[in-house]
């Protein structure tokens, strides 16, 4: 009921639905919504359209648009500045991923590819978003690049259940991180629209446009518990490592 | 005439006396938005007085008037973060006080230079009294930010004529890395070419800027007009050659403005000439980082694959 | 030294001197209430708490008084230091405060006139220095711009509500050249109502004790280490936003918060509260008054706070508003009164 299962034969075990409900459904959830803006044929845009600069919605409030906040946009800032790195991480955790998990397994491929895809067209909408909105991209680039890669193949040196469990941790951070973004911007637009404001279609389009990257992440989350994560000894050892990483790391990107 | 000059010889004194006042203050802009914390942290400490805030310091009506100045405030400390296109934050560098005079100041600059003079004189046309720019708290250097944020500011509609009236935001995609050169030349040079009003005031100006007090917001706004420029020029990478290209930009730009304070080609060609080289150079040399730094990744891939067809399993 | 007995004698009669006084101040509120409420702020309407009232409750230090009780202990504090005012203001600056008044003056440049083709470029200023009784702020003034500015068209007048700070200030006056003397004048008033006041002394000019201060007539308006003795700021702003002239200067030199820097906010607080009250016993014998001081510094609203007591009383301000000295120790804040629409 959170997300809408795009691939069917791929629906997770009730176990990590389980799972999944409680890293993201939040007090307030805002978000039961998601399923009916969100669109289950929408496959990764590579480049969103950007808004026509003179847009304006056709919402009858007389009141205009609010200008953002000094605060709202150090948000917005940090915000996009750590997506593009954890979508840059992650496309590199797979790249490292690939080659060892699949001379051990071949069945693999597809699915790997159908992740890195998934992953590196974010990276793309993040990119986009970065350099149209004027944000400074994370200054440890580099060595997200080499950590990001290094944990790729480590784990996948470890074998297919480690390098699945190293997905299951990455996307239940990243999954839950993008659910406090989203909870935040639908936060400032209720407030706009309490207040009598107009929201721009920049940020209907961002929200959006997370929601949909929230899904195929959760969606990547389902393929690593299918693939055996939890059968990664020691699988909490594993997963407690790497998340309290990508904590670590979220938390610099989003300042430097 | 020789009175101004012995004011100007003292005021710089001044400066630098008070300059690591200044440069503190600079360090450390204290957020409009923790106003009140101080306040009580002072009554916590005094004697238990019921009073309190209330009857001594009456507390300060929230005007539109102040919350908008104070909003302002805000914005001018975060001018690098999230640009929205829907819902744009006012951009005023100064308030419509600081800019009538300002402005009026600005078209004293041929003939005064930056200078208290040219200030008073813009006051004077602006209808305010010889004390009143007294309130700019960067005195002759506001006239000089004043300078470098208006003609960053009129760069975008300049640069969109320039390249046929393509709207600026977010520029082409798609061009190439040899069109994005040429485009940053370009704009660099209409940037440069915005300086021939007051380019004989302009080492002055510089001077001004090297005192200690006033280093931190002219590098501040060298480095937001070399991101306007390469966002101008539609330049989109956003990896560390985000942070090198500004870096080098920079660079080129103070050497070129420098160099054109000295030019007396006609036009200033030899200012453009001399950009050109720089460009080029740069180029060059990043050139050949770029070419080692993907022999390197080529190379370490090759090996990898190498070991890896010989079985090695990694 | 030799005078401050003489002086200490002389403190009890000033004393019920000034009571009377401030009873007739206050009675006279009455009358001048109406014509100060009308054309003094933008918003049309002054906010109650800008009318001095002398039964509001307001700070004598940490002490809850009313004001026209904080007027009348102000008084005597000022009357019992007046002689060793300046060693006062040593102590709690270790002797930085002229540095800053030098800076505060420099930054204001009074008499400066840019250079224009016209015959005489140099404009008229009339500088009111508030609380300047012993004359600091206003013989720098009288300095720069007759001296440094060659603008001998500038004319400062010092106006204290303490006589006996006036007298000395009067005393020191004397030193001066003749030129500055003659542009100097002094006057006894109440900062938060320039329509009743008193000349000192035969050296006023253009003053009878009738006029006051008139509207729109004063170019610059300072107050250097004074505004936190005053029983009501808003309505003292609301008076300086009234004599000034549209593009005229508020100028305020004040102790502040050193809080943004908080090991030497510690040490300073330190020695403020525990040393300063122990020298002002020792030094002066007179340890209350030095408490106050003490006392009043730590009340005084923090720079943003005051800040945005300026731009309520209708003044614009430039950049964040105030200038910190000595990591905030003491803070400059300036405010223009902008044209009319």
């Amino acid at each position: 009921m959170l997300r809408p299962a795009t691939r069917p034969a791929l629906v997770a075990t009730r176990q990590v639905r389980q799972c999944a409900a409680r890293f993201f459904s939040s007090p307030v959830s805002p978000d039961t919504s998601s399923s009916h803006v969100h669109s289950p044929s929408t496959t990764p845009e590579t480049n969103p359209a950007p808004p026509p600069p003179n847009s304006r919605s056709s919402t009858s409030s007389s009141k205009g648009k609010k200008p953002l906040t000094a605060e709202q946009r150090a948000f917005l800032s940090s915000a996009l500045r750590v997506n593009q790195a954890g979508e840059l991480a992650a496309t590199l955790i797979y790249t490292g991923q690939t080659p060892p998990l699949v001379t051990r397994d071949p069945s693999l491929r597809p699915l790997m590819k159908h992740m890195y895809d998934q992953e590196a067209a974010h990276l793309r909408t993040f990119n986009d978003l970065i350099y149209r909105h004027r944000v400074r991209p994370t200054a440890l680039y580099p060595l997200w690049s080499v950590m990001a890669t290094g944990l790729g193949w480590g784990t996948a040196m470890l074998g297919k259940e480690a390098a699945m469990a190293c997905t299951e941790a990455v996307e239940t951070e990243i999954g839950g991180h993008y659910n406090a973004q989203i909870r935040k911007l639908l936060e400032m637009v209720s407030e706009w629209e309490a207040e009598g404001y107009e929201v721009g279609a920049e940020f209907r389009h961002l929200i959006n446009t997370l929601r949909r990257i929230r899904d195929e992440e959760l969606e990547h989350l389902d393929h690593a518990v299918e693939h055996d994560a939890q059968k990664a000894e020691p699988h909490w050892l594993l997963t407690g490592v790497i998340r309290a990483g990508c904590r670590g790391a979220i938390w610099v990107s989003e300042r430097v | 005439m020789m009175r101004p000059s012995s004011i100007s010889l003292r005021r710089p004194a001044r400066q630098i006396l008070f300059s690591s006042v200044s440069t503190i203050r600079a360090a450390a802009p204290v957020p409009t938005t923790a106003t009140h914390r101080s306040l009580s942290t002072s009554t916590s400490t005094g004697s238990g007085c019921p009073c309190a805030n209330g009857s001594r310091r009456p507390q300060v009506k929230q005007t539109q008037e102040l919350q908008q100045q104070q909003q302002q405030r805000q914005q001018r400390q975060h001018r690098n973060a999230y640009h929205s296109y829907d819902h744009p934050s006012s951009s005023a560098a100064f308030t419509p006080v600081e800019e009538s005079i300002l402005s009026a100041a600005y078209q004293h600059v041929p003939s005064h230079g930056f200078t208290p003079s040219a200030l008073a004189a813009g006051a004077r046309d602006a209808g305010y009294l010889d004390i009143s720019p007294t309130i700019l708290p960067e005195g002759a250097f506001a006239l000089i930010r004043y300078h470098l944020v208006k003609q960053r500011e009129e760069l975008a509609p300049r640069v969109s004529e320039l390249f046929g009236g393509e709207g600026h935001v977010g520029a082409r995609p798609g061009l190439s890395e040899w069109e994005i050169r040429g485009r940053v030349e370009a704009v660099t040079w209409e940037r440069l070419s915005a300086n021939a009003q007051v380019i004989g005031r302009w080492q002055e100006a510089l001077a001004i800027m090297a005192q200690p007090s006033y280093v931190p917001p002219s590098l501040k706004e060298l480095a937001l007009l070399s991101d306007e420029i390469l966002f101008l020029a539609g330049d989109s990478s956003v990896d560390p050659s985000w942070y090198t290209k500004r870096a080098s930009l920079s660079t080129i730009y103070a050497a070129a403005e420098l160099f054109m304070t000295n030019d007396h080609s006609p036009e200033f060609m030899d200012t453009r000439a001399f950009l050109n080289r720089r460009l080029r150079e740069v180029n060059e040399v990043g050139g050949v980082f770029r070419n080692l730094r993907e022999w390197v990744g080529f190379t370490a891939t090759a090996g990898v694959n190498v070991l890896r067809s010989k079985g090695v399993r990694i | 030294m030799v005078a401050r007995p003489a002086l200490r004698r002389a403190i009890p009669s000033s004393r019920t001197l000034l009571h009377a006084e401030s009873r007739i101040l206050r009675s006279s509120f009455s009358t001048t209430l109406q014509s100060q409420q009308k054309p003094n702020n933008n918003n049309n309407s002054v906010p109650e708490y800008a009318i001095p009232d002398p039964a509001r409750p307001t700070h004598f230090g940490f002490e809850t008084v009313t004001e026209a009780e904080k007027r009348e202990r102000v008084a005597g504090v000022f009357t019992s230091v007046a002689e060793s005012y300046d060693r006062m203001n040593d102590l709690m600056s270790f002797g930085w405060h002229r540095v800053w008044k030098d800076h505060f003056v420099a930054s204001l440049n009074p008499g400066f006139s840019p250079l224009t083709s016209s015959s005489d470029p140099r404009a008229p200023q009339h500088i009111l220095d508030i609380a300047g009784g012993t004359g600091d702020i206003a013989f720098r003034m009288l300095h720069t711009a007759h001296i440094l500015n060659g603008n001998p068209d500038v004319r400062v007048t010092i106006s204290d509500i303490n006589p006996a700070m006036l007298s000395v200030g009067k005393q020191r006056s004397a030193s001066l050249p003749a030129s500055q003397q003659a542009a100097l004048s002094f006057l006894e008033a109440n900062a938060e109502d320039l329509t009743q006041t008193k000349p000192l002394g035969a050296n006023q000019v253009g003053y009878s004790p009738t006029t006051g201060v008139p509207d729109e007539s004063v170019d610059l308006y300072t107050v250097a280490f004074g505004i936190r003795n005053f029983s009501n700021i808003p309505a003292a702003l609301r008076e300086a936003y009234r004599v000034l002239k549209p593009g005229g200067v508020f100028a305020c030199l004040e102790f502040s918060k050193a809080d943004k820097h908080p090991l030497f906010n510690t040490i300073y607080k330190q020695w403020s509260f525990s040393a300063i009250p122990l020298i002002g016993q020792l030094v002066a014998g007179d340890r209350d008054s030095y408490q106050y001081l003490v006392e009043s510094i730590e009340r005084f609203p923090s720079q943003e706070d005051f800040r945005d007591m300026i731009v309520d009383a209708g003044f614009v301000v430039g950049g964040q508003g105030y200038e910190d000295l000595t990591g905030g120790v003491a803070a400059i804040h300036k405010g223009m009164k902008p044209r009319r629409k």
